[in-house]
């Protein structure tokens, strides 16, 4: 009992103003925004592929971008709550991304099926998971250097988190880049490996959120 | 209920001003707010003290991130939580990791129990000034001689639960009968 109060006593002479970190969703908007100027840079030094007007006017393409963008901002609100003990008490918007990724998995499966006949296979495979964590590096180390001055009572699920949301910089930076269309490609080589990102993410997030 | 609530939201809000006394105070609440809680996970005073202290440096660490505009009450309890979890997983793989000592302490205890030199009887009086719990798991094995695993049953514990209350006991018992 007399070290809690020693203990009391020295933290409180220690203590001045706060700076209040900013609001999650602050945090989370600079995230997008900040994940969207990376992606118009890197599309500018790389170049957009040649068929993208073209392929913008089909469904499924759209609806794909849509679901890969939904999950981008469902990943930089949940990444940002989740760098709070208390999730900002805000718990269902925290776990959201769960929400886009089945959507997202519809979404694939509804293009896959109308990928009749099947667009052939490209001849690249592994290189497409490269550029895309190659891309995703800076946004992944950004994000983490950022939450690491929080205090996340949920390291695994955030590092998870933060890893999707760079990786879903990447693939969306390569989906407007790559000329190519096979559904299963892009499902093999750009978003399974984006998934298996994730894993990596809370064990890397369990090591680096530590606090 | 809801005073003592809107007491620590105030405190708080005084204390990222910079007030130092109202910092204090706000500790001294959280101290107790949280020993009861903490007293009713865990079996040990001393436990509780050192968990309580790496607490309130979590909250001083992590005070930044309470902006005053939510309930103050979750915060705290979610730091807590995360503390004693962290806490418990290293206090039960710290006990797995010495699973090999604890075998050799129940082949030991089982050979003193039924041979010549310590019977259950002889340090039952010790085994009484247990905690309640640990003695009973220690009356139930060595004198009414139940497997851990129907120990555990009747008590509505995990075998792992009950073997290191057991090897605990036999440490504070070991440490009484060499004095």
């Amino acid at each position: 009992m007399g070290n809690i109060d020693e203990l009391i006593n020295k933290l409180a002479q220690d203590s001045t103003a706060v700076k209040r970190a900013s609001h999650p969703f602050l945090l989370g908007s600079e995230w997008m925004v900040a994940a969207l100027i990376y992606l118009a840079v890197a599309l500018l030094l790389s170049g957009a592929r040649h068929d993208l007007w073209l392929e913008l006017h089909k469904p499924w393409f759209v609806a794909e971008l849509a679901a890969l963008a939904g999950i981008l901002i469902c990943t930089s609100l949940s990444a940002a709550l989740l760098s709070y003990p208390d999730l900002h008490q805000k718990r269902s918007i925290a776990f959201s991304p769960i929400a886009a990724f089945v959507l997202f998995v519809l979404v694939m499966l509804f293009a896959w099926r109308a990928d009749n006949p099947p667009a052939p296979l490209p001849v690249h495979s592994f290189e497409c998971t490269l550029s895309i964590s190659l891309v995703s590096l800076l946004p992944a180390a950004w994000t983490f250097h950022v939450m690491r001055k929080f205090a996340s009572t949920h390291s695994r699920w955030a590092g998870g988190i933060a890893c999707l949301f760079a990786f879903s910089v990447g693939a969306l930076w390569l989906r407007l880049y790559e000329q190519n269309d096979s559904i299963m490609h892009v499902i093999r080589w750009h978003y399974l490996p984006m998934a298996g990102a994730g894993i990596a993410g809370m064990w890397l997030g369990k090591r680096v959120l530590k606090w | 209920m809801t005073g003592a609530t809107d007491n620590l939201n105030t405190l708080m809000g005084q204390s990222l001003a910079g007030d130092q006394r109202a910092y204090a105070a706000l500790l001294r609440e959280i101290s107790r707010l949280l020993r009861p809680f903490l007293a009713n996970r865990l079996s040990f005073t001393n436990e509780v003290d050192d968990l309580l202290q790496e607490i309130l440096i979590s909250i001083h660490k992590a005070r930044h991130t309470y902006d005053g505009n939510r309930p103050c009450k979750p915060w705290i309890y979610a730091i807590a939580k995360f503390r004693l979890q962290d806490h418990l997983r290293a206090h039960y793989s710290d006990q797995l990791h010495h699973a090999d000592d604890l075998s050799e302490w129940e082949d030991y205890l089982h050979g003193d129990v039924t041979g010549t030199a310590i019977s259950y009887e002889s340090i039952s009086g010790e085994v009484e000034k247990l905690p309640e719990k640990q003695a009973t798991i220690l009356r139930l094995m060595h004198q009414e001689g139940y497997t851990a695993k129907q120990v555990a049953e009747m008590i509505g514990m995990k075998e792992s639960a009950v073997k290191v209350a057991a090897h605990r006991a036999y440490k504070v018992l070991r440490e009484k009968l060499e004095r």
